[in-house]
C-alpha cells in the first residue's frame, strides 16, 4: 500500500473517531441534564463533597454500605 | 454508564488516558514517520560543530534567538531563505527556540564572520550599540567539550544511522582520529581570530568553546 | 474501615509541601525579576561571570517556579483534598504514609539538584524539559510515588463518589506522565563514547528536527495544560465553595468542562508551530483547537464566578475570596487571549515577540499564583490550627500583586505588538525599515515598567511569606476546625 492510500485511510480514521467522540460528549452531555430533570438522578449533591468534608460527618454515598441500597 | 465509570477509579483512570491522549495519538500517525528527511546536500555537523553546538545549549542561547525562519517577506528579506524541514534533519535536539529577543539564526553563517563573532561575543554592545546581550568572556577561556562532542556524533551514527564516515560526508572514525581533526578545524578558525589567548590555547592543543561555537554558528546555512 | 471520632486528617506531608512552595517561589519568582530587570539594563546580565547570564537564569526561572512552586503546591493541596473530599486519612494506611513522605523527600532533592545543574549549564535545551537524563529518571520516580499515593488514597476512601476536583489532579498525574516520557525520550551518549572521556550528564533527543518540535510543543503546551490548568482548576473547585461556603453553581457544568476540557487540551500544542516546517495540517487543526477550547474554560471559570451568585459581599469581606474571583477572572483572560494569539494571522505578528511570555504570566501570576497562595492561606487555619495572623497585610498584598500583574502584562502587550509590526514595517523603496537593534531599542520602557511589575509581585510574595510564618507560629490558636470562611486577625 502507498503512503498515499495509507493517508487517506488515517485521515478517515481519524474523522469518524473524531466523529464518535463529539457524539458520545454531546450525548453525555443530553443524558445528565435530562436525568436531572426526570429526578433520576441529583448531580447537584456532589457539590456538598466539598461543604460537607470533615472525617467524622456521613459520607455522601458510603462505599461499604450492608443495608441501604438506594442510589 | 458514565455514573458506573466515575465510582471506578481504574476505568475512569484508563478513559481519561485515552481521552487525553487521543489528540497525540492522531497527529503522530502516520506523518511522523516520513518527516525529517534530510534535503539534498545537508551533510551532519562535524565533531567541532557539535561541540559547538552543545555550548550554544549550555548556555541557552536558544532562550533569546530563534533558528526558524518564517516563510514571510519580513522574514526572508531580513534573514535569508524561509526554513525547511529537511534542512533540520541531524538536529538532535531542534534549536528553533521561541522567542527573539535577539535576531533569527538559521543562517547567521551567510552573513557573520568569525571576526565579527569574536568581538560579539566578547562584548555585543561594542559591535552593536544598544545591544542588551550579555557578554560571555568566559567562552574564551571554557574548554569545548570535544569528548562529549565525539560521543555525540557517534550516538548519532550508532543510534540513529546519521551517515558520519560516508562518501562526502564527514569523517568520523576514532576517538583519536577525531580529536585530531577537531583540533585541525580549530586552528582553522583560530587563524582567522584577533584574541591572542585563543590562538596560545589552540596551538597547544586546546580548544576554548569559543572556537567550537564560531565553527557551529559559521555552518549555520 | 468504620469512622471513629479520635481519627483525623494528618496533614504533615501538607505542611512540608506547603513549606516548599513558598521557597520555591520565593527562588523562582526572585531569579524572574532579576532576568525582567537584565533585559532593561543588560549590565546586570555580567554581575556573576557564566552563572549570571540571562541565558544560564532563564531555565532556572521557568523551571523553578513550573516544578518548584506550583508543582509543590499542586502537591500540598493534593494531600489535602485528597484526603477531604476522598474522607481517608493517611493516618489510616503507614504504608501511604511513607509514600507520600518518600515522595516528597524524592522531589525536594530533585529540584535542589535541577538548580545545581541548571546553573552549571547542563541542559537539553528543551523549554520546560531541561533536566538532564539522570534527574529526568528521578523524576519518573517521584511522579510514581504521587500515583501510588494518589490511587491508594482513592481505593482507600469512604465516599463512592469522586469529587471533579480529584478527577483533575488525577488527569493531571496522567497527562504529565505520557507526555513527560515522551517528550524526554533520549539516549545518553555516554555509553556510545568508545574511548573518549566524555560527560556522563549529556544526552541527545531521540527525534530529530521538526518531529522534536512537534513532540516539545505538545509535550510543552500541555505541560501548561496540566501543571498551570487542570490542578489549579481542581484546588478552585474545592476551595471557592469550601471558602464562600456556597454550592458550586453547577456541577454538571463541571463535569461537562472536564471532559471538553481533557479532550481538546492536547490537540492546541500545535500553535506554537505555526508557519514552522510541520505538516500543515497539524498547525490549522493547532490553531482551530486553540479556539474551540474558550468553551471549556470559560465553562470553568464562568462555573466559578457564578458560584457566588448571592454572595458577592464576600468580596469585600474577605481577601482570600478576591484572591479566587481575581484568579478565575485573569483564567478567563489568559484563556480568551491565548486563543487570539493562535489565529493564524495573530500568531503571525505575536510569535517570538514579548506578548507571549506577556500572556504566559497573565496566566501564571493572575490565575496559578493566586490559586495557590489563595489554597495556601485557605489551609493555614486547618493545618496549623491557628487563626491567620493579617487579613490587612494579605489586602495590602493583594492590591500590589494585582498592580504587578496589571504593569506587567499591559508592557508586554504593547511590547510584543510595537516589536511584531516593526519587524515587519517597509518603507516606501520596498525594503525594511527597522533594523533589528531598533527593535530591541524600542523596548527599553516597556521592560523597565515590567520588572517594576515582577518586583511588585515579588513584594507581595514576601508579604505572603511572612504571614504564613507568623501564623504558624504566632497566630492566635483556634478550639475548632473552622467550616467556612477562614478565621483572620485584622
Amino acid at each position: 500500500m502507498s503512503q498515499e492510500t495509507l493517508m487517506t485511510f488515517a485521515g478517515y480514521g481519524k474523522f469518524f473517531l473524531t466523529l464518535f467522540i463529539f457524539i458520545m460528549f454531546y450525548g453525555y452531555a443530553y443524558s445528565i441534564y435530562k436525568r436531572q430533570r426526570t429526578g433520576e438522578r441529583d448531580f447537584e449533591k456532589y457539590s456538598n463533597l466539598v461543604l460537607n468534608d470533615s472525617l467524622d460527618s456521613a459520607p455522601l454515598e458510603p462505599r461499604y454500605k450492608k443495608q441501604n441500597k438506594n442510589d | 454508564m458514565f455514573h458506573w465509570l466515575e465510582q471506578r477509579p481504574f476505568f475512569f483512570a484508563v478513559m481519561l488516558f485515552l481521552t487525553v491522549a487521543f489528540a497525540g495519538f492522531v497527529e503522530a500517525i502516520p506523518d511522523f514517520a516520513k518527516a525529517s528527511q534530510p534535503v539534498v546536500g545537508k551533510k551532519p555537523f562535524t565533531v567541532l560543530q557539535l561541540a559547538g553546538k552543545q555550548v550554544y545549549i549550555k548556555d541557552s542561547c536558544n532562550a533569546c534567538h530563534s533558528q526558524l525562519i518564517r516563510p514571510f517577506k519580513a522574514e526572508t528579506d531580513r534573514y535569508g531563505m524561509y526554513s525547511l524541514s529537511g534542512e533540520y534533519a541531524y538536529d538532535r535536539p531542534f534549536v528553533w527556540g521561541s522567542k527573539r529577543t535577539g535576531p533569527d539564526l538559521h543562517r547567521v553563517g551567510n552573513y557573520r564572520t568569525t571576526e565579527w563573532h569574536e568581538n560579539h561575543m566578547m562584548d555585543p554592545a561594542a559591535v552593536v550599540p544598544g545591544s542588551i546581550m550579555p557578554k560571555y568572556p568566559h567562552m574564551f577561556t571554557n574548554l569545548a567539550d570535544i569528548a562529549t562532542a565525539y560521543a555525540n556524533a557517534n550516538t548519532q551514527k550508532a543510534v540513529f544511522g546519521v551517515p558520519y564516515d560516508k562518501k562526502g560526508m564527514p569523517k568520523l572514525g576514532t576517538w583519536k582520529e577525531a580529536k585530531a581533526q577537531a583540533l585541525a578545524d580549530a586552528k582553522k578558525i583560530a587563524s582567522e581570530m584577533k584574541n591572542q589567548q585563543v590562538k596560545d590555547m589552540v596551538a597547544a592543543g586546546k580548544i576554548p568553546e569559543i572556537v567550537a561555537l564560531i565553527a557551529y554558528l559559521n555552518s549555520l546555512k | 474501615m468504620q469512622s471513629n471520632a479520635q481519627l483525623e486528617y494528618d496533614y504533615s506531608v501538607v505542611k512540608l509541601f506547603t513549606f516548599t512552595t513558598i521557597l520555591f517561589g520565593i527562588i523562582g519568582m526572585t531569579i524572574g525579576v532579576i532576568l525582567a530587570f537584565q533585559l532593561a539594563f543588560p549590565e546586570l546580565s555580567n554581575l556573576a561571570g557564566e552563572y549570571g547570564t540571562f541565558s544560564r537564569l532563564r531555565p532556572l526561572h521557568t523551571n523553578g517556579v513550573a516544578f518548584g512552586f506550583t508543582l509543590s503546591g499542586i502537591f500540598a493541596t493534593w494531600y489535602y483534598v485528597g484526603q477531604r473530599t476522598l474522607k481517608m486519612s493517611l493516618k489510616e494506611s503507614k504504608f501511604l504514609m511513607r509514600v507520600a513522605k518518600l515522595h516528597f523527600w524524592l522531589y525536594f532533592i530533585t529540584i535542589l539538584l535541577a538548580v545545581v545543574t541548571l546553573i552549571s549549564g547542563y541542559t537539553t535545551s528543551k523549554e520546560y524539559a531541561e533536566l538532564e537524563w539522570p534527574l529526568d529518571l528521578l523524576v519518573v520516580v517521584w511522579w510514581v510515588l504521587w500515583g501510588v499515593a494518589m490511587f491508594g488514597m482513592i481505593g482507600m476512601r469512604r465516599e463512592r463518589a469522586i469529587y471533579v476536583s480529584i478527577w483533575y489532579y488525577m488527569s493531571s498525574f496522567l497527562a504529565i506522565a505520557m507526555l513527560y516520557i515522551f517528550n524526554n525520550m533520549e539516549v545518553p551518549t555516554f555509553f556510545w563514547s568508545g574511548d573518549a572521556p566524555s560527560s556522563l550528564m549529556h544526552s541527545i533527543s531521540m527525534y530529530a528536527g521538526t518531529n522534536d518540535a512537534l513532540v516539545q510543543w505538545w509535550y510543552g503546551h500541555n505541560a501548561v495544560a496540566f501543571v498551570f490548568t487542570a490542578p489549579i482548576i481542581g484546588m478552585i473547585y474545592y476551595y471557592l465553595p469550601k471558602e464562600s461556603g456556597q454550592p458550586v453553581f453547577s456541577y454538571k457544568l463541571s463535569v461537562l468542562a472536564f471532559w471538553g476540557l481533557m479532550f481538546v487540551y492536547l490537540w492546541a500544542g500545535g500553535h506554537h508551530l505555526l508557519y514552522s516546517t510541520v505538516p500543515d495540517w497539524m498547525q490549522t487543526m493547532g490553531s482551530t483547537m486553540s479556539v474551540v477550547l474558550i468553551l471549556p474554560s470559560w465553562g470553568s471559570a464562568i462555573n466559578m464566578l457564578l458560584t457566588m451568585k448571592g454572595e458577592w459581599q464576600q468580596l469585600q469581606t474577605s481577601p482570600l475570596i478576591k484572591f479566587m474571583i481575581l484568579a478565575s477572572t485573569f483564567y478567563m483572560l489568559s484563556t480568551i487571549e491565548g486563543p487570539i494569539q493562535a489565529i493564524k494571522s495573530v500568531n503571525a505578528i505575536a510569535h517570538f515577540t514579548d506578548w507571549i511570555p506577556g500572556h504566559v504570566h497573565d496566566g501564571v501570576l493572575g490565575w496559578v499564583g493566586f490559586m495557590v497562595i489563595a489554597g495556601l492561606y485557605h489551609m493555614a487555619p486547618r493545618i496549623f490550627k491557628r487563626e491567620l495572623y493579617s487579613k490587612k497585610l494579605m489586602d495590602t498584598q493583594f492590591w500590589l500583586q494585582t498592580t504587578g500583574i496589571v504593569l506587567y502584562f499591559t508592557s508586554m502587550w504593547i511590547a510584543g505588538i510595537t516589536q511584531g509590526m516593526m519587524w515587519r514595517a517597509y518603507d516606501d523603496y520596498g525594503s525594511l525599515l527597522y533594523s533589528f537593534i531598533d527593535t530591541v531599542e524600542v523596548l527599553h520602557p516597556y521592560y523597565t515598567l515590567r520588572g517594576i511589575g515582577g518586583l511588585f509581585y515579588l513584594i507581595g510574595f514576601f508579604m505572603f511569606a511572612f504571614n504564613m510564618y507568623k501564623t504558624a507560629t504566632s497566630g492566635r490558636v483556634l478550639e475548632r476546625e473552622p467550616e467556612y470562611a477562614s478565621p483572620m486577625a485584622s
